[in-house]
């Protein structure tokens, strides 16, 4: 998989405050529809992001346990935001405030997922880097992935618990200095 | 320098047109999960596909925010703001008015969140002062119950003794009427003795010189019957006085014993008061001030409830 083979640089990208990345998926990941700033911010042609898995973008940076809380969410078919770092098919990494929701078709059932990327600000960026520096570390003590989404699910609830704020709270407390 | 023209490939244009009709029409009757894939070769082609997608995009991210932002608005979650970057014009003006109105929303709610806080402590404090003044008031009656018990065994002694009173009086004025009878039949006695000594006296005084010595006796008999009804009456004068005071006793200690009795219905009547009657529908004041602290009770429960 391609996740597998790109390097990430260290370069960071960035897109425009007017810019919106958007991707769709079905239900089970599969990407169905990206735009074109989607495209060019990941280095993508679109014969190689259409019926690629989502995580064709992950960056080894990312928590487990946040990809974890993401598709829990969306499995009870509710909205989620995260500060999110993508890996560009050239090694190069950006950071979005995504936005994740479920597509529902007239019966109310799930027919995929739809993304929506906005920039963060500097501030938003720094504060989840932070963060998710204190999962990772959680979660690199332990080899098997599931130990490692545990650990890192611990200390994201512990971190929340300090602060007395949920998730979705903390997601948005962040974004309160973003740009508009 | 002219650009070359397009070469114009009719049936890739007639594909390209159906495909992104489809699109438009699923999208007019509301399914924003359409897009146009990729069509023909021309670059014209790649460009309408980009901008109908990209039209469909914002109108689905606007959706999918006003959606979203309206339902956490509703559900009191009012950090869910409506994300107006990545939308212009009339995407953000519109989305800018729908924050406004969260705002407002979220004002109200607190507002409301306010009064209801302010309401609760109100009960608090309502419950707690009515608490107080019950207890107080049941207190205050137990003790009033049982001061009024004491006031009513005391009349009821005081009745007593006075009715007692009353007999001693009566028996005396009893007495008073059978010394006047023991003094009456002393009197007849000492009328009767005078009348002997007059007698007497006229015998010896025809008896002459001998009868000279009874006469003296004769005399000294009168003397006696005389004293004996003076101080007869003397006594009778003293027993009238007896009878006088016993008379009086007697009406005083019938009044005394009529306002005790008065005083005994007054304190039965604060003691009904008090403790309410056993067969009467009035309530004690024990029981008002119990049925005061229910019915609060029950009030505050609603308005915590509310």
């Amino acid at each position: 998989m391609k996740t597998t083979r790109v390097r990430p640089t260290g370069r960071e990208r960035t897109f425009s405050d007017g810019e919106l990345i958007v991707t769709k998926t079905d239900p089970r990941g599969a990407i169905t529809y990206a735009n074109d700033v989607f495209l060019r911010i990941s280095a993508l042609d679109e014969d190689d992001a259409l019926g690629q898995p989502h995580n064709l973008i992950r960056h080894p940076d990312m928590p487990r346990a946040v990809f974890k809380l993401l598709w829990d969410t969306l499995k009870d078919r509710r909205e989620i935001f995260a500060y999110v770092v993508n890996l560009a098919a050239d090694g190069a990494h950006y950071w979005v405030f995504a936005h994740v929701t479920p597509s529902f078709d007239d019966s109310g059932r799930v027919v995929g997922y739809h993304s929506n990327r906005r920039v963060p600000s500097r501030d938003a960026i720094a504060a989840a880097d932070d963060l998710y520096r204190v999962l990772r570390a959680a979660e690199s003590r332990h080899p098997r992935a599931q130990d490692a989404v545990a650990a890192g699910h611990a200390t994201l609830q512990q971190v929340l618990a300090e602060r007395g704020r949920t998730y979705d709270e903390l997601v948005w407390d962040l974004s309160a200095g973003g740009t508009r | 320098m002219k650009a070359k023209p397009e070469t114009v490939d009719t049936a890739a244009l007639d594909q390209a047109v159906r495909l992104v009709t489809d699109v438009c029409e699923r999208a007019l009757s509301g399914d924003l999960e359409a897009r146009v894939p990729v069509i023909g070769g021309s670059e014209r082609a790649a460009r309408i596909r980009t901008a109908i997608n990209g039209l469909l995009d914002h109108v689905d991210a606007f959706v999918r925010e006003a959606g979203a932002a309206s339902a956490a608005a509703s559900e009191g979650r009012f950090h869910r703001r409506f994300l107006t970057q990545g939308l212009d014009g009339a995407y953000r003006a519109a989305a800018e008015q729908i924050t406004h109105s969260n705002q407002v929303m979220s004002r109200t709610a607190a507002q409301f969140a306010e009064a209801a806080r302010q309401r609760q402590a109100l009960a608090d404090e309502l419950e707690s002062a009515v608490l107080t003044v019950s207890e107080q008031v049941a207190t205050a009656a137990t003790e009033m119950g049982r001061s009024a018990n004491g006031l009513a065994d005391f009349a009821r002694v005081a009745v007593n003794d006075a009715e007692r009173g009353l007999g001693t009086v009566s028996s005396l004025r009893t007495s008073s009427d059978e010394i006047r009878h023991a003094v009456d039949l002393i009197n007849q006695v000492a009328a009767q003795t005078r009348l002997l000594a007059l007698n007497a006296t006229i015998e010896a005084a025809r008896a002459g010189s001998a009868g000279r010595g009874f006469g003296v006796v004769a005399n000294e008999v009168k003397n006696l019957a005389n004293e004996t009804s003076s101080s007869s009456e003397q006594i009778m004068n003293q027993v009238n006085t007896v009878q006088q005071s016993a008379a009086d006793a007697i009406a005083v200690l019938e009044a005394v014993t009529n306002r005790i009795r008065e005083m005994s219905e007054l304190v039965e009547g604060i003691a009904l008061a008090v403790d309410g009657g056993q067969h009467t529908e009035n309530a004690g004041l024990s029981q008002l001030a119990e049925v005061l602290r229910a019915e609060v009770s029950r009030f505050v429960t609603t308005i915590r409830d509310s």
